[in-house]
């Protein structure tokens, strides 16, 4: 990465930062002995988190049995820690994509949505291949392009003209932001989960999901890589190039058909149809955590 | 008041919606989305009624279980199959026939030399498809279409049908997705209806033909797109198997196939790459 590049974020006093609760949470889960309790009374330390973390362990996206789940401690009991703090890592990410001042249309808020929806598509396809990412394929998914949120934010004329360049020669936004801002979202995105101090695996997702032979977790990157793209071809995105692609020939079915898993048996027309309502789920997601209405589709 | 007395009309419960939407899929490839389960429930109210049965349960177990259930599939699909046609049907897959596929073959043809373009449309009904794809080639080619040798094969088994697409004539209600400036350079108005101009007429060779008639769609060869779009539906999977198999024989290798919008061939051949595009899906044979 451009070392300039590098020194204007490092300089940035108001970059984003996870709450404080979440990055406690975070750092609680890298001792191996860490207890349920001690997980719970963490949470709960932030209500507003702990309600968010509820709501979205009711809602239809992780909901399992008919029992309402009242309190964080039942949540890890029944949905295990790794999915609980997965959680409540998603939905303190989420304040931090979802934008202020809320265009329909704005690049900011296509960003946020195409997010979401690779991190749906994500949890979906582990689901299809049995792959047991246990929440991590969410989270990656939905951070994957963090970087681009941070050149949205403090680089906005040279991220538009990256975009608009990235129309003009038809290629990928990375290529583009290399040129007009010298540095890629994966460069900056990975800088940031490292600086928030996120799990190890995240900084690696995101530097690698264009690339995912290069990632350490490869499954996974490969995963979110695949979840990119359908979120792509279901037109959620805010990539300039105009996409189309035959996912059998890409790096990341590749990596995950040599891997062992059932790449082959998967109807991708059944999947992709079953993608056309991916637009309301983000929204249905946003709202479930923000708990606001829930408003149209996020398609375009 | 004798509506009062009629059964009403049942709901159809969201699993019952899954248990058909599956097995209409695994039957006849065409997938309905969760937001279609109103058109769904609407089609399927006809079945209903005609097969005397109270309610969606019942038709399902009637369709999953009863021998004689083939008959009623076949119903079944014709009531969900859609018999309209419009000009820009299915506007991503127009838009990756017009963007994509079209730009990759045309330039796959200037490099070896050769300006000629064969494209069908196999079921072409009242013509709606062929014009429109008669349109999008003058747009992608312009003022370079004369230097280009093309020819649109368009094909249907309703004579009444060919009948309508040589009149060439269409009201406004078939011409609602297309583009007011498309509308104002290649139709030509006469009150309320709209004429095909002359130049996108001559683009296209209708004719009689009967996917059922082996010897002759063989004959359809060196083809670099085929819309198919909604026919399959009306053959068995034995049928469709062979029927899709001469379809990519029929097409010259880098050529596109473009099936229904939410149709699949999972189950019926692996010969193609299955090629995402933004919000549709194209068969290549290469």
């Amino acid at each position: 990465m451009n070392s300039r590049v590098l020194d204007i974020i490092k300089g940035i006093d108001d970059i984003p930062t996870l709450p404080s609760v979440a990055m406690e949470v975070m750092d609680l889960t890298r001792s191996a002995e860490v207890s349920i309790r001690e997980i719970s009374e963490c949470i709960h330390k932030d209500p507003a988190l702990a309600m968010r973390v509820l709501r979205m362990a009711n809602s239809s996206f992780y909901r399992r049995g008919s029992k309402e789940i009242d309190t964080i401690h039942r949540a890890i009991l029944m949905m295990g820690l790794n999915e609980v703090v997965n959680i409540a890592t998603s939905v303190s990410v989420l304040s931090i994509l979802n934008p202020k001042n809320d265009e329909r249309e704005s690049l900011r808020r296509k960003l946020c949505n195409h997010c979401i929806a690779t991190a749906l598509i994500a949890r979906y396809m582990d689901k299809k291949i049995h792959l047991r990412a246990q929440g991590r394929e969410f989270v990656g998914g939905l951070l994957h392009d963090i970087g681009k949120i941070i050149f949205d934010e403090y680089f906005h004329d040279r991220f538009l003209e990256a975009h608009e360049l990235s129309i003009r020669k038809d290629c990928p936004m990375f290529e583009a932001e290399k040129e007009v801002i010298g540095a890629t979202h994966m460069d900056v995105g990975s800088f940031l989960a490292q600086k928030w101090k996120l799990p190890p695996y995240l900084a690696d997702i995101i530097l690698n999901h264009h690339n995912p032979a290069d990632a350490q977790l490869k499954d996974i990157t490969a995963l979110i890589s695949i979840a990119n793209l359908l979120a792509k071809a279901r037109e959620i995105s805010c990539g300039g190039d105009t996409i189309s692609f035959v996912l059998k020939d890409q790096g990341a079915w590749l990596i995950l058909k040599k891997l062992g898993h059932p790449m082959d048996t998967l109807d991708l027309e059944r999947i992709t149809f079953e993608m056309e309502d991916i637009g309301q789920e983000v929204q249905k997601y946003i709202s479930t955590v923000l708990d606001q209405p829930s408003e149209g589709n996020a398609d375009g | 008041m004798a509506d009062f007395l009629d059964p009403v009309a049942s709901q159809m419960s969201d699993e019952t919606f899954l248990l058909l939407r599956d097995l209409i899929y695994e039957h006849s490839g065409i997938y309905f989305s969760d937001n279609k389960k109103a058109q769904l429930e609407n089609r399927l109210s006809l079945r209903l009624k005609a097969n005397n049965l109270p309610d969606y349960d019942k038709y399902y177990y009637m369709l999953k279980y009863d021998p004689q259930a083939s008959r009623e599939l076949k119903a079944l699909f014709d009531s969900v199959t859609t018999n309209e046609t419009s000009f820009f049907r299915s506007p991503p897959q127009i838009q990756a026939f017009q963007e994509k596929a079209l730009p990759e073959i045309i330039q796959h043809r200037l490099e070896k030399g050769e300006k000629v373009l064969r494209l069908w449309s196999a079921g072409c009904s009242t013509g709606d498809e062929p014009y429109t794809m008669g349109i999008i080639l003058k747009e992608v080619l312009k003022d370079r279409l004369s230097e280009w040798d093309v020819k649109i094969y368009a094909s249907d088994i309703s004579e009444k049908a060919l009948k309508s697409a040589r009149a060439s004539t269409y009201n406004e209600y078939t011409l609602r997705s297309v583009p007011p400036e498309i509308k104002k350079n290649y139709f030509i108005q006469n009150g309320p209806l709209f004429t095909v101009c002359d130049e996108i007429r001559s683009l296209v060779e209708l004719q009689y033909l009967n996917f059922n008639d082996a010897k002759r769609v063989k004959l359809m060869r060196g083809f670099d797109i085929i819309f198919c779009r909604n026919v399959l539906i009306y053959f068995d999977d034995a049928a469709k198997k062979n029927f899709v198999a001469q379809l990519y024989d029929n097409l010259n290798p880098g050529g596109y196939l473009f099936i229904g919008h939410s149709e699949s061939l999972h189950n019926i051949s692996r010969a193609f790459k299955l090629v995402h595009f933004p919000g549709a899906l194209g068969y290549k044979k290469e």
